[in-house]
Order: C-alpha cells, then structure tokens, then sequence
C-alpha cells in the first residue's frame, strides 16, 4: 500500500478548466443551478433516494450541510439551522410521514458510493468513513468486524451520514493579516472548533491564498505542500483535485500524516505544510521533525475552545511545546465559519 | 456451368471448414488473453486498490479486442452505477456472441463476477487466483485439442465440398 499513495502536482490552471466540482457551475439560474447540484449528488444512491432527490422542492442545495440515511428511520437532510425529513415525493413532511430508509438503500449507495470497489477504501472503511470524488466525505456506521482487536471492516451498515464539502472563498481573507509575523512569513497556525464549524473549510481557503499569495497584505506567495490523509482538503479524483488550492501546492493524497509530512518535506521542499485533523501521537513527532526543517505549519484540530484542545493530551503537548504561535477559534455561533477569535499563543493576547 | 457449380460448392464448402478451424484456433489464444487480463486485474486490485471502473479503463487499454470490447462495456456499465456483479454477468451475455469461446469457458469467466468488489484485497486476490488457475487448465486442454481439430476441419470442408459435388454428379 505505502508504495501507492498518489503524489501529485496540483496546476491550478488545469484544475479550474478541468474542475468537476458541484461549487463551480456558477452560470446556472439559482433554482436550476440547486436541481443540478442535487441530480449530481443523487447519482450515489440507489433508485429510491435517486428519484426523491431529483423531486425535491424548496430546498436550497447551497443551505444543505448533511443527508442523513439511518435503517428504519426517516430520511433526514440538514440545512444551517433546520432538519427536515424528507417524503417518497421529495417534500419536507413530519417524521412519521416520510419516507423511511430501508436496508436495500443503504446497501446500494455503498455499492455505488465506492463503484463496486470495496477492497479500494478498505483503509477508510476501517476507519469508518469514505471520501466521494469532489471531496464530499460520507461517514459510516454498522457492525464492526475484529480480528485480534483491530477493526477489519464494517458490515451490515446501518447509517450513513453525507457531508457536503463547501469551497467558500475569501473567507480567511479576514484573519490572513492576523497570521503572519513582523518579518511577512506565516505563523504555524492551529485551526479549532467543534465539527461543522468550517475548519476544514477556512484551511483550504487558507491554503489557496498562501499558495497564490496575496499582494493586499504583501504575502509573497509560498509552496505549500498539503497532506491530504483523508481526501477532503484537495478532493482528488484520479490524480486530479476537485478544488483549487493554488498555484503553489503539491497535493499527497491519502497518506498518513505522520509518513506524509516527512515524505513531502523531503520532496517537494514546501515552504508550508497543511494537513487536517491532527491528533495521533505519530503526528507530533512528524511536526517536530517537519519543525526543524523551518517548514511552516498549518492544521486543524477538533475542540470547541482552547479549554477543550487541553485537555487533549496531543494537542495540549503541541501547545506546551509551544509549536503553534496562533490559534484559530471557530465556531457555529452565526452560522458555520464564525470566527470565535485568533489568539498569539506566545502572549496569550486575543488579537 | 456445371463446373462452377461444383467450384462454388467445394469453395464454400471448404470455407466454412476454415472457418470452423478459425474458431478452434481462436479459443485458447483468447483464453491466454482472458487470464492475462484477470492477472491484470489482480495487479489492480492487490497493489493498486485501483478502483473497478478505472481498473477495466486500464485492462481495456492493455487487451486487444475482443476483449478490449468486453472490458469497455464493463467500464461503461460501472460508470453508470451498475454494481459489479450484475455488470460482469450481463456483458458477459450481450458480448459472448464475438468470442470463439465455448459455454464452459463462460461458466468459468462468469465465476469472476460473482465476488467481484465486494470484499478486501486478499479475499478478491483468491478468487480471481482461483478462475485463473481452472482457465489455465481449459487453456492447455483447449490448446491439446485444437491443434488436431483445426487441421481435420480445415480438411474435412474441401473434401466435403468433394463428396457432395461426387453424390451430385
């Protein structure tokens, strides 16, 4: 497996033309632009949910944050603020009158959500998820399958959660200038706050203004290597990324972190290293040694307030450490993408 | 016209013999293919962990035809979000008309599609080790065979066309 992990170079011109990606169809009218964007998500279902999602009325694809498909229960969406259950004609309708989700549906999106390929996301799958082309992550629950202690796969999925990827931009063009030191290099910045706030989100617009660089605030632009382990941040399909991260990055898709972070420091000489999601043991001894080589540091963490990261034993060891000098506070406050406050970690001051 | 008659009788006669032979020639050279290609594929799977659809687009790149038909029809109907299974069985059917290869050796490609994708890495490469190893057997029985048999109906159809044009005078 290690040999196959697919390092590619991202060209941001190739990736725009070539983007396949649900944000881009911007010459659509609103409410065809929302039916077009729900056919493309329909196609990972089975015939059922298919047809639902092709009716479905007055729901704005552009609000929707998850659909939610559990056995036995109603078929869920879930916009910004509200969940609706959703009936057999694609209408949102009370929970006893919609339609409910039989094990037959759950079993054919799988089939179709990895093209037939289980074997493909084995590795996810253990981990109980699996990344769609276009970097939409699809969560999953069922019966988990041990051998000598360690999950080998899941069967007899039960549910299944869609996350729909957004690719808001210039969002981080508010906290960019908080980031960046005296001498006009970035920060190594942590990026916290409980699921669905964004995190994920606000690195890829960060990572797409570092890489193109942003004259506005005199940053130069910067290599930026991304070490994607679970696919959400480039959203690369064979090779090629759904999302544009700029002129600058080079994308290592599906690696681990911890080899990752070595692995790209060692080829690709980045200026910058993002990654998502740290929190294993193995990652802070990849930042320490990344670290030393003067390479800047950019990730996310879950925790809803700087209490919380600490009382994270890896996060908390980052912080002592004294690894990151800001950290970024999301959260859902008013809406996804909140921004809570930048603290300089050297100080302690809110900035 | 009597002689063209039999010229025509014995030519065609002699033709289809060919042909027959053809077809004889044909099958252990498509079942070297077929093995081939599932030898691909266990490369795909095990190293790789190449997705189906992508790994067919490969398999119909590296096979000729018929087989590159075959593996692009396979492609086609994953794309469109057919499952494996199903996929594998029905171009199995719509596509056996442009093979040499007789109904057993289908039984055995058919087995390939059974388990196709539903499992992990190891599980997929024993089966398709499996299907290769009886093919390999059909191929050398197939080769044994038709050897012999080609050089007797590329005979049999002239000298056919001989004895009927004999009866017919």
């Amino acid at each position: 497996m290690s040999l196959h992990y697919t390092l590619s170079v991202v060209q941001a011109p190739k990736v725009t033309s070539k983007a396949m990606g649900p944000q881009r169809e911007g010459s659509l009218p609103g409410l065809n632009k929302s039916a077009t964007l729900w056919a493309d998500m329909a196609r990972w279902f089975g015939d059922d949910i298919r047809s639902i999602l092709n009716n479905l009325k007055g729901i704005d694809f552009n609000e929707v944050e998850e659909l939610r498909l559990r056995v036995g229960q109603p078929l869920l969406v879930r916009t910004l603020d509200k969940d609706l259950f959703i009936n057999q004609e694609g209408l949102a309708a009370s929970p006893q009158k919609a339609y409910f989700i039989k094990h037959e549906d759950l079993a054919s999106a799988i089939e179709r959500m990895t093209h037939s390929s289980v074997y493909a996301v084995e590795e996810d799958l253990k981990q109980g998820f699996i990344t769609l082309p276009g970097g939409n992550r699809v969560g999953i629950t069922g019966e988990a399958v041990l051998l000598n202690g360690q999950i080998q796969t899941i069967k007899h999925i039960s549910s299944l959660n869609l996350r729909i990827a957004r690719d808001i931009r210039g969002l981080s063009l508010k906290i960019l200038p908080l980031l960046l030191s005296s001498d006009g290099s970035i920060c190594h910045t942590l990026i916290i706050s409980p699921p669905r706030a964004g995190k994920t989100t606000l690195l890829r617009d960060l990572i797409r203004l570092i890489s193109n660089g942003v004259p506005q605030v005199g940053l130069k632009g910067q290599t930026v290597g991304v070490v994607d382990e679970r696919g959400e941040l480039a959203g690369m399909w064979q090779g090629v990324p759904t999302y544009d991260l700029g002129f600058r990055t080079d994308v290592l898709d599906g690696c681990p972190k911890a080899s990752g972070m070595s692995m790209m420091v060692r080829s690709m000489s980045p200026q910058v290293l993002a990654m998502d999601e740290i929190g294993h043991s193995d990652d802070v001894i990849a930042i320490a040694d990344a670290l030393r080589t003067g390479v800047r540091i950019l990730s996310t963490a879950h925790a809803s307030s700087i209490e919380e990261a600490r009382s994270r034993p890896v996060i908390t060891h980052l912080l002592d450490q004294g690894v990151f000098e800001r950290l970024v506070v999301l959260s859902r406050q008013h809406g996804p993408g909140t921004i809570e406050g930048v603290y300089d970690l050297r100080t302690g001051r809110i900035l | 016209m009597l002689v063209l008659g039999c010229i025509a009788l014995i030519a065609g006669c002699g033709c289809l013999g060919l042909w027959l032979a053809y077809r004889i020639r044909r099958r252990p050279i498509e079942l070297r293919e077929c093995s081939m290609a599932l030898a691909l594929l266990d490369t795909e799977i095990v190293w790789g962990a190449t997705p189906l659809p992508e790994a067919f687009c490969i398999l119909k790149e590296r096979t000729d035809s018929p087989w590159q038909d075959f593996f692009a029809e396979l492609q086609e109907r994953l794309q469109q979000g057919e499952s494996a299974s199903t996929a594998w069985r029905e171009t199995v059917i719509t596509r056996n008309a442009q093979f040499c290869l007789k109904p057993e050796d289908w039984q055995v490609i058919g087995d390939v599609g059974k388990g196709l994708g539903r499992s992990d890495r190891t599980e997929q490469h024993k089966q398709i080790e499996l299907v290769q190893r009886q093919l390999i057997i059909m191929k050398e029985q197939a080769e044994a065979w038709s050897s012999k048999q080609a050089k007797m109906w590329s005979y049999l159809g002239f000298l056919g066309g001989i004895a009927g044009v004999l009866i017919l005078i």
